[in-house]
């Protein structure tokens, strides 16, 4: 068995050149940078314009919200799901994910400002639990008068904090390398975060079972956010809809635009950070394969809860139907089933496309601009319904169509603007690449040929 | 008159004049050749009967008050027992009758599950009767065997029976020649049957116009039936008007 | 005979002689065990035999109850038939190694599990002797075609799919087992396995199409797989005339509570095969550690989707619906039954599972995954028939349900009809594959990491062309 004969991307083995090479990034900044950051800093401004617009023109009118919740939902289900990818592959304790975990953990931390600034007036716009002296269908049963309220900001809140928490707890080596090998500042944060990590054994034991439990907590924190806010925010207000797979298709798109984020960062990593030999055709091969798979889960939710509806062509069955499928968004729908399922399976269903750079950059991009449909498929028809509505049995006036104004469109660019922002200051600070994950893969990864076939010896610690 | 495939065959109940008599209950099944439901039946749970009284009891004791509705097969227009059938052995025919086809039947009494108003019937044992019964079975009802669903046809017999002679005499069928067995054992006429697309027919009459009193069984599953059902009037309701009329004219 | 080569792996010579012993010899139990399981598997035929000639009425089925222990049974063995693909191609598909030793089992739990499967259908309907017109529909002389819409249609279509799959998929995996078999006997048996090994000599060609040939029928199965407990779950989620059926979460449900029994049924079968032909050092407690951490993460997601079904049900507060949960939940003997359906299903196994000790205490995990599908059974009932059996808007209607001793045998012949196949397939064809046993051995090795030996795996590229 001999080590790299064929010219396969592989990251150096010297973990000295890994170091240099992977905070490289976080120093040198392009002017282009500069430029997009401004670019994005002024758009975020508008966003926030936007948002302040919104509420002072359509404060009392819920019905014109659905943007709003339709944006909030895709952030923080997107941004939420991208640390699914390094996540699962550390509970299988599979290598391959080691160079995009921290991208995972970063974008699962950046979109906590917008999350928090976008869910205050919306959950100022949610009709109340008792209307009229009588409770509204809610998951919160006989719970007091301020739950959903309550409990949706506390969700997003740990959430925001379980996000936080991973990145901080899996950058922690990274931290300690900033503080002994920068200048200036960067010392300053690497001392303050680095909290005396100088990687004793016990340090890293620590650090796995951290991670593990910072892992375990954030997948059920996400899983219960998606489950309180999906339902609290367009299941239970429209009457009559009971869809028991809804938070669970809701949370399986996020992931499926978590995989997408996770993708294109790493393709820009690769593309502009000349990252590689890190980010090589092993890692977009596996994350298409990721990203076909979480499609297909997409699709097969979606789809036991509409061949249900569509059999039971009971009152609130049809009534189903007309809001979220053939009513007032039914173009969005035929887009959102294209974007998100339609071309994204028909694309990375060949081994050609899965097994190659741009071809899961594309898919992603595509089930990215799915989930963004979805959400406001599924948003905005269920904001419209007139409040008045609430207590019936099934819906029996279907909404027109809502189409975005010019504070929604402000605030769609804003947020997710100030998102990317957020991920460029981040990566300004912490390398993208976790150093420590690079060279741990190194050590248990190796390409290797055995008789005619190429290959790699993985090594599987207990 | 409405021609034949255009009919829609239907009923409407009068649950006000009911007084639970159960004389329907005792003509279906002897008109339809249903099997006697003996004390084992009961015991079981699986007595057979196309048309059952259904009896509730309003109010406290002592002011209660027994309220009856017989209930059948109510041939929904959209009949949540037809798709779940593999065999196609009960649809919907063009008299809007929902059929039940006795040969194609395998027994997979999926069609039962389906059906939110339980008036399908399952022939757990061969049907038998006492010998000095078995020469008073109708010879135009078939009987079903052991492993197959049932339930109320409308007495399609007669139904097939009064087109034909209508047709022999060529002529169109009248409104009220075709009469179930329930509706005939009916003492207080609460029971009408006829073509609910034909506008003159007294069940398109009944079903329009005390639109007040109307309802259909579990409106929210939406079967769309075709047997209507008239609410009872509450004389509580009326007891208090009764008596400001009174006062009035003095 | 030596054991181990000079590299510390098992040798050949050893691997065939040992995984072959079930089938070149017999073991002594092999005789006695069959004649019993034989003695059942006909007296369960003499009684189905009974009940077609006099009817349904020896169940305790009534109305409004029309489905009772054959359906759930029906269900069950659905559900147990999820271990063989969720092994072999699943965990094909993600490279999970310690698959190897299982996957013959699984497959074959997944084919026997579902013939049994397909027999329920024609035990429960009114009149089997009919059901010729569901399986071969195509009559047309009559003009009459099978109803696509009755998911009971469906249901046959989905699982004889899934059984020509498996069974395919099966025998791609016996091809290079069956040329063993082929060189080690004589006369009659020669012939059979000579037709059976297809010309197989093990060049690099056949194995790669062998190879080609598994990895197609993993990913090809996969929609299949999802789909025959999705259609399942159909039979009874289109239906909203139920309570407590007419829910959206059913499918995902049902198949994640599928692979919870089924991978737990392979555990079960892990160590019968285990103790039964002395396979220790083939079957290893490494493996039962690794099914187990594979059984807690299915459990849990499970455990899930049931508290995501019960919210749910409530969430309407419609009062038949809450009715009907209160009788499941509260009510004698459901109460009961849920209690134990809870305790067995997650909250003894599961957390027995977090300790490594219990994950390679073989005798331990036999037990757990026993309960398993103990609960994974109720599940099913408890589905069903409290559904049916509902305090339904007709006081006139209703009814409770108790299984006649005729369904209990029933379910019971199931399990021996089950084991019985099994073990006269275990004469025939190894129960663990020998060629995947042999390639964990070459691809294994261990590198040194510091101070610490750590186990290595190889795995191969995809091809690329170059150029």
């Amino acid at each position: 068995m001999s080590t790299n004969e064929h010219h396969m991307e592989w990251p150096p083995s010297d973990p000295k050149v890994v170091k240099e090479e992977l905070f490289s990034s976080t120093k040198k900044g392009s002017s282009s940078l500069k430029t997009i950051s401004k670019f994005l800093g002024v758009l975020s401004v508008l966003g926030l314009v936007g948002l302040i617009g919104k509420f002072l023109i359509d404060g009392g009118d819920q019905t014109q919200w659905g943007y709003v919740a339709a944006i909030l939902a895709f952030i923080f289900s997107v941004t939420g799901g991208a640390p699914m990818v390094a996540i699962a592959p550390f509970i299988a304790k599979a290598n391959w994910a080691r160079p995009i975990s921290r991208m995972a953990h970063v974008i699962g931390a950046s979109a906590v400002i917008v999350n928090i600034i976008i869910m205050i007036p919306l959950l100022w716009m949610l009709p109340p639990l008792v209307v009229e002296g009588a409770r509204r269908r809610s998951i919160w049963f006989e719970a007091p008068v301020y739950s959903p309220h309550f409990w949706d900001f506390l969700s997003l809140i740990m959430l925001a904090i379980a996000g936080l928490g991973l990145l901080y707890v899996s950058a922690l080596p990274d931290f300690a390398i900033m503080r002994d090998n920068s200048e200036g500042f960067r010392k300053k944060i690497g001392k303050f975060l680095a909290g005396g990590f100088v990687g004793s054994t016990v340090q890293w034991s620590t650090l796995r079972m951290r991670v593990g439990v910072m892992s375990t907590l954030y997948f059920f924190i996400y899983i219960f956010v998606h489950v309180v806010i999906s339902i609290d925010f367009s299941l239970s207000m429209v009457p009559g809809w009971r869809d028991a797979i809804y938070p669970m298709a809701h949370a399986m798109g996020g992931i499926q635009g978590g995989v997408a984020l996770v993708i294109i960062l790493a393709w820009i990593m690769r593309k502009y950070g000349n990252y590689e030999n890190y980010l090589n055709i092993n890692v977009f091969w596996a994350l298409g394969r990721l990203m076909f798979a979480t499609s297909l889960m997409w699709i097969y939710f979606f789809y036991s809860a509409f061949i249900v509806f569509w059999y039971g062509k009971s009152m609130s069955d049809n009534a189903w139907l007309d809001l979220l499928i053939r009513g007032p968004m039914v173009y969005v729908f035929i887009l959102g089933m294209l974007f998100s399922f339609v071309f994204p399976w028909w694309w990375l269903i060949w081994n050609k496309v899965r097994n190659s750079i741009n071809g899961p950059v594309i898919g992603a991009f595509i089930a990215l601009i799915g989930v963004f449909f979805e959400r406001i498929r599924i948003y905005v028809p269920a904001w419209s319904v007139d409040p008045k509505l609430i207590h019936d049995k099934w819906l029996t006036v279907i909404p027109g169509t809502l189409y975005p104004d010019i504070w929604d469109i402000l605030l769609i660019l804003g947020s997710i603007s100030f998102v990317v922002l957020t991920v460029i200051f981040i990566s300004r600070i912490i390398p993208f690449i976790g150093v420590w994950e690079v060279q741990q893969f190194n050590l248990l990864a190796k390409p290797v040929k055995y008789i005619k076939a190429h290959g790699i010896r993985v090594a599987k610690p207990d | 008159m409405v021609t034949e495939d255009k009919r829609s065959w239907g009923m409407v109940i009068d649950t006000d004049k009911c007084n639970g008599c159960s004389g329907c209950v005792t003509a279906c099944q002897v008109e339809n050749n249903i099997p006697l439901n003996d004390q084992n039946k009961f015991e079981r749970g699986r007595v057979m009967s196309w048309i059952r009284i259904e009896r509730y009891w309003e109010g406290e004791f002592p002011d209660v008050k027994a309220r009856f509705i017989p209930i059948l097969c109510q041939h929904c227009a959209n009949a949540p027992c037809e798709p779940v059938c593999p065999v196609y052995a009960t649809y919907h025919n063009d008299e809007g009758l929902n059929i039940q086809v006795y040969n194609r039947c395998v027994g997979t009494r999926y069609c039962a599950n389906g059906c939110p108003y339980i008036v399908r019937f399952f022939n757990y044992w061969e049907p038998a009767w006492p010998e000095d019964l078995r020469n008073h079975l109708n010879p135009d009802v078939t009987i079903r065997s052991r492993g197959i669903m049932e339930k109320c046809s409308f007495c399609i017999q007669r139904i097939k029976r009064g087109s034909r002679k209508a047709k022999e005499e060529n002529r169109e069928l009248q409104d009220g020649e075709i009469k179930p067995a329930c509706q005939e054992a009916c003492s207080t006429n609460a029971i009408v049957f006829g073509d609910l697309n034909d506008p003159n027919s007294e069940v398109s009459k009944l079903s329009k116009s005390e639109s007040d009193r109307k309802y259909t069984l579990m409106p929210q599953l939406n079967t769309d039936p075709n047997v209507v059902y008239l609410a009872t009037i509450d004389p509580l309701k009326y007891k208090d008007l009764g008596e400001k009329a009174k006062s009035n004219e003095h | 005979m030596q054991q181990r080569d000079n590299q510390n792996r098992l040798s050949q010579e050893y691997t065939n002689r040992v995984l072959l012993n079930g089938t070149l010899s017999t073991p002594r139990w092999w005789y006695p065990l069959v004649s019993v399981l034989l003695f059942f598997v006909v007296i369960g035929f003499i009684l189905f035999g009974i009940q077609i000639k006099y009817g349904l009425g020896v169940t305790g089925l009534n109305r409004p109850v029309y489905w009772g222990l054959y359906i759930t049974t029906f269900v069950f063995w659905v559900g147990i038939s999820h271990a063989g693909i969720m092994i072999s191609a699943i965990l094909r598909i993600t490279q999970a190694e310690w698959r190897r030793p299982v996957t013959r089992a699984a497959e074959i739990l997944t084919i026997f599990s579902l013939a049994t499967a397909l027999v329920f259908p024609l035990i429960h309907a009114g009149r089997t002797w009919r059901i010729v017109y569901w399986l071969i529909p195509y009559d047309a002389a009559r003009g009459i075609w099978p109803n696509i819409r009755s998911p009971l249609f469906m249901d046959p279509i989905a699982i004889s799919t899934y059984l020509t799959g498996s069974t395919l998929f099966l025998f791609v995996a016996l091809i290079p087992d069956l040329a063993v078999l082929r060189d080690r006997t004589t006369g009659f048996r020669k012939g059979f396995y000579t037709i059976l090994a297809l010309g197989w000599r093990g060049n690099p060609r056949q194995w790669k199409m062998q190879v080609v040939g598994g990895i197609l029928l993993s990913a090809l199965m996969l929609p299949i797989f999802v789909s025959v407990h999705s259609i399942v779950s159909w039979d009874f989620a289109v239906t909203p005339a139920v309570e407590g059926w007419h829910s959206t979460i059913f499918a995902p449900y049902f198949v994640i509570g599928a692979v919870h029994s089924g991978v737990s049924a392979v555990v079960t079968m892990m160590a019968l095969m285990r103790w039964g032909w002395g396979w220790n050092d083939f079957i290893r407690p490494e493996h039962f550690d690794a099914l187990a951490r594979l059984l807690t993460v299915v459990a849990t997601a499970w455990l899930g989707f049931t508290f995501l079904e019960l919210l749910f049900a409530l969430y309407g507060l419609d009062a038949p619906e809450i009715a009907l949960r209160e009788m499941q939940i509260f009510q004698y003997p459901w109460n009961l039954l849920f209690l134990t359906f809870l305790l067995t299903g997650y909250i003894l196994p599961v957390p027995m599972w977090l300790f490594k000790r219990v994950r390679t205490n073989i005798a331990l995990m036999f037990w757990s995954s026993i309960l398993v599908n103990i609960g994974m059974w109720l599940e099913r009932f408890l589905i069903i028939v409290p559904g049916l059996a509902r305090k339904s808007p007709f006081v006139f209607t209703w009814e409770a349900y108790s299984p006649s001793w005729f369904e209990w045998y029933v379910l019971f012949w199931s399990f021996c009809w089950v084991t019985l196949l099994m073990l006269l397939f275990s004469r025939v064809f190894p129960l663990v594959p020998l060629f995947e046993q042999k390639e964990s051995e070459v691809f294994s090795d261990s590198i040194k990491i510091g101070r610490a030996t750590v186990p290595t795996i190889f795995r191969e590229e995809e091809e690329e062309e170059e150029d």
